[in-house]
């Protein structure tokens, strides 16, 4: 008893946990009522689309962490074997990557991971999935990247990295240890949570952009189910519309968990997914401020 | 009569503080040393009243610190006295002219401090202070030794105030560390004024400081009190805080004895360290380097093998900048020297330092240990990525400054952060000289350090001497290093 009384003490206290598990319960019971009254078919998809955003979520993370962190690490390499031109090279590729807005970088992603499928030099839906992760992953990577330079700028500026030199400590041991793994682990998973956000919320507006129908060759059915797919389709989007009954019959509220579940359960995963990741890297960040 | 107090802190549930026999002896002057970080503030505004419980669990007594606060032993001392904290920046109200903010509440009464206030800032025009008076402390910023001044001034002008109105009993005043930003002779004047004040009012008050030679001051110059005044040190004792009084002697003598070491030492050998040419530029400024206070003969710093040098200059002079020269770690416009085979100078690339010079034939031990340290990393770890490190030769390197009692597992696996200032700058000298290099400089290396880790430090780098390395010495801490340095071997820098 005293355990779980300090167990729910702990989690209480930690507001990133607290928010993480309230989301598995929330989609743990979004998930249950489909089974009792979403069709069959349908759920299927639903489900499939929800794997699928968050492989790619999970995956961009990972390619973003190790673009930013390989980035960091062959910055250092040319600072310290090189003369500018080769560092002025990263810098300019990064800033123009940042100075792009995202949604357009993303796009024009889409149209080209498009065209590779049309002239089926990739069919296997595992590859188009990688290709988007990858494409985000380079879109979105320069935040986790700035977060990493600026942590090492940070310690560049107190005697600690000096220190550390001076005493014949290699240069990467300082970077990668000292500060990028024992001093900013916290800053880098709070980045990365909320990259998480970025990347399931670029995919759902993509997908929604397209849905609208950019071009012959660019379509969804091209793509793999995903939420923003899913929410983009006819049925889903009359799900959302029927959220606009209720003001003339608010009594028709009562049938909106039961007869438009696929729209609003795809709506209700990406609201309710970008909220929490919200309030757990809000979370994260109090804790490291501790 | 001595107040005796059990004091629990409580950081969520993580103890902070916890002595069972803090004592405060009424109507004395307590000089309080310990090491930096070691609780001394902490203990002090818990007993004023000034802890937030919210932020900290505190129980004193064994009583809950809002149930204490209410039945506080020490209300009316209290009420009557004030607290000079450590920052002056966070004590002064940016917004409010420094002269309002010394007639601000009880501190209101306009004529209770001019004596005090030219005493405080002898050596300058009325004008002059009337214009420091006249500021805003942001944007105008006064010098960190003025600020501390007013504050100190505040707390003489409560006494001023109290004994005019003839409510001198029992008031307790704490000064926390209320000369860090003071050179010798402002200290002086506010010591002068503080004992003045003792012998007309006879407060009680609690002086914490890092600052020993006042030990030596007050022995010389007011033999008439030491009755009323004890000098007391914090320490640890098995993980709580303990307190214990000591005598002025036994510092004194050991400062005595220290300067007989390096006498008649013989050079362990002629091989050159460093050279460094007397004269260097940086900053569009020229540096010069002297063999003589009065900086009248130039003279190159030179460093022989076995050498302990020591380097003064007045604080921000350049002192901490010439050893960044030397390492490399800031370029100076014109600059010449020469490490054992190695000439350097302004044109020197950067690169040899990292393969020639950092912790192979020099290494600089940073006088911020707070700074200078992983924070993150354990108590274990803290050698690792040094040339020669084994897990293995961490404990016997430790054994140089710590108890073998107190290495435990526990403390191996303490994360630096959550250790006192005096062990963490420990850990930095540790790290420093666990290399074998040639020249070990050493920046304000007893900075925050108790009696006996003084005693320990010192001891430390006399064996790195008669190891054979050349060591330069920064510190402003004059007393213990003019006595261990011999003359000879002390160098001038002027900007």
């Amino acid at each position: 008893m005293k355990t779980a009384n300090l167990l729910l003490y702990k989690i209480d206290k930690q507001r990133d946990l607290k928010w993480f598990l309230f989301y598995l319960v929330g989609i743990q019971f979004l998930l249950l009522w489909n089974e009792l009254f979403l069709n069959k078919p349908a759920f299927a998809l639903l489900k499939e689309a929800f794997l699928n955003s968050f492989i790619i979520g999970a995956l961009v993370l990972v390619f973003a962490f190790f673009l930013s962190w390989g980035t960091v690490n062959l910055r250092l390499y040319l600072t310290n074997k090189f003369n500018g031109i080769l560092l002025t090279i990263i810098d300019f590729i990064i800033d123009t990557i940042k100075s792009i807005p995202q949604i357009i970088s993303v796009l024009l992603g889409y149209i080209f991971i498009t065209l590779i499928i049309t002239k089926e030099t990739v069919k296997n839906e595992t590859t188009i999935i990688l290709l988007i992760s990858v494409l985000l992953s380079i879109v979105i990577f320069p935040e986790l990247y700035e977060t990493m330079i600026n942590r090492i700028k940070y310690f560049k500026k107190s005697d600690f990295y000096n220190s550390m030199l001076v005493c014949g400590i290699n240069e990467y041991r300082i970077m990668n240890y000292d500060i990028l793994y024992k001093n900013s682990v916290g800053f880098i998973i709070h980045k990365l949570v909320s990259l998480f956000g970025v990347a399931l919320f670029l995919q759902c507006s993509i997908d929604f952009i397209i849905s609208v129908g950019l071009s012959n060759d660019v379509s969804l059915s091209n793509f793999p189910a995903t939420l923003g797919n899913l929410l983009a389709k006819m049925d889903s989007k009359q799900d959302i519309l029927a959220i606009g009954k209720t003001i003339s019959n608010p009594l028709y509220i009562i049938k909106l968990p039961f007869e438009h579940l696929q729209g609003l359960s795809t709506a209700f995963i990406i609201v309710f997914t970008l909220l929490c990741v919200f309030k757990i890297s809000d979370g994260i960040i109090k804790r490291i401020g501790k | 009569m001595e107040l005796s107090f059990n004091i629990e802190i409580k950081n969520d549930d993580r103890k902070i503080v916890k002595i069972e026999d803090y004592t405060i002896t009424k109507n004395k002057i307590t000089f309080l040393f310990g090491e930096s970080g070691i609780g001394k503030s902490l203990i002090s505004k818990s007993l004023f009243g000034l802890v937030d419980p919210e932020d900290l669990n505190v129980k004193i007594n064994g009583i809950k610190y809002q149930e204490y606060l209410l039945n506080n032993p020490l209300s009316q001392e209290i009420s009557n006295g004030f607290f000079v904290f450590q920052e002056p920046s966070t004590h002064l109200n940016p917004l409010i002219k420094l002269s309002d903010q010394l007639n601000e509440g009880d501190l209101l009464d306009s004529e209770s401090y001019i004596e005090d206030l030219l005493a405080l800032w002898k050596g300058n025009s009325a004008e002059e202070i009337k214009k420091i008076l006249n500021i805003y402390p942001r944007p105008y910023r006064p010098s960190g030794g003025e600020k501390q001044r007013v504050l100190c001034l505040m707390a003489i002008k409560k006494m001023s105030i109290l004994q005019k109105n003839q409510e001198s009993e029992n008031s307790f005043f704490v000064f926390d560390e209320p000369t860090g930003s003071l050179d010798n002779y402002y200290r002086n004047l506010f010591l002068a004024i503080l004992f003045q004040k003792y012998t007309e009012i006879n407060f009680t008050c609690t002086f914490i400081t890092h600052d020993y030679s006042i030990i030596s001051f007050i022995n010389k110059n007011y033999k008439n009190l030491i009755n009323k005044i004890e000098f007391k040190e914090l320490y640890t004792f098995e993980d709580n805080l303990r307190i214990k009084k000591f005598t002025p002697e036994i510092y004194i003598n050991w400062v005595k004895s220290i300067g007989v070491r390096l006498e008649n030492v013989k050079q362990i050998s002629n091989e050159k360290v460093l050279f460094f040419n007397s004269s260097f530029s940086i900053f569009n400024n020229t540096f010069k380097i002297c063999k003589d206070a009065n900086y009248l003969y130039e003279q190159n710093l030179v460093i022989n093998s076995g050498d302990i040098v020591y380097l003064k200059a007045p604080s921000g002079e350049g002192k901490t900048t010439i050893c960044k020269i030397i390492m490399g770690l800031i370029k100076a416009e014109k600059f010449l020297f020469s490490l054992g085979n190695l000439t350097f100078n302004e044109n020197t690339s950067g690169s040899i330092y990292k393969e020639q010079v950092w912790g192979k034939k020099a290494v600089m031990v940073f006088q911020h240990a707070d700074e200078a340290l992983n924070q993150k990393s354990k108590v274990k770890d803290i050698f690792k990525g040094l040339k020669g490190y084994k897990p293995d030769a961490v404990k016997p390197m430790l054994l140089n400054l710590f108890d073998e009692k107190d290495i435990t597992d526990s403390f191996l696996n303490k994360k630096v952060s959550v250790l006192s200032g005096g062990q963490k700058q420990k850990l930095n000298i540790l790290r420093g000289l666990f290399l074998n290099t040639s020249l070990v400089i050493l920046d304000e290396p007893v900075n925050g350090m108790d009696f006996e880790s003084i005693k320990k430090v010192i001891d430390l780098i006399e064996k790195k001497r008669r190891q054979g390395a050349g060591i330069l010495l920064i510190s402003h801490n004059e007393e213990i290093f003019d006595n261990f340095v011999p003359e000879e071997k002390k160098y001038y820098l002027k900007k």
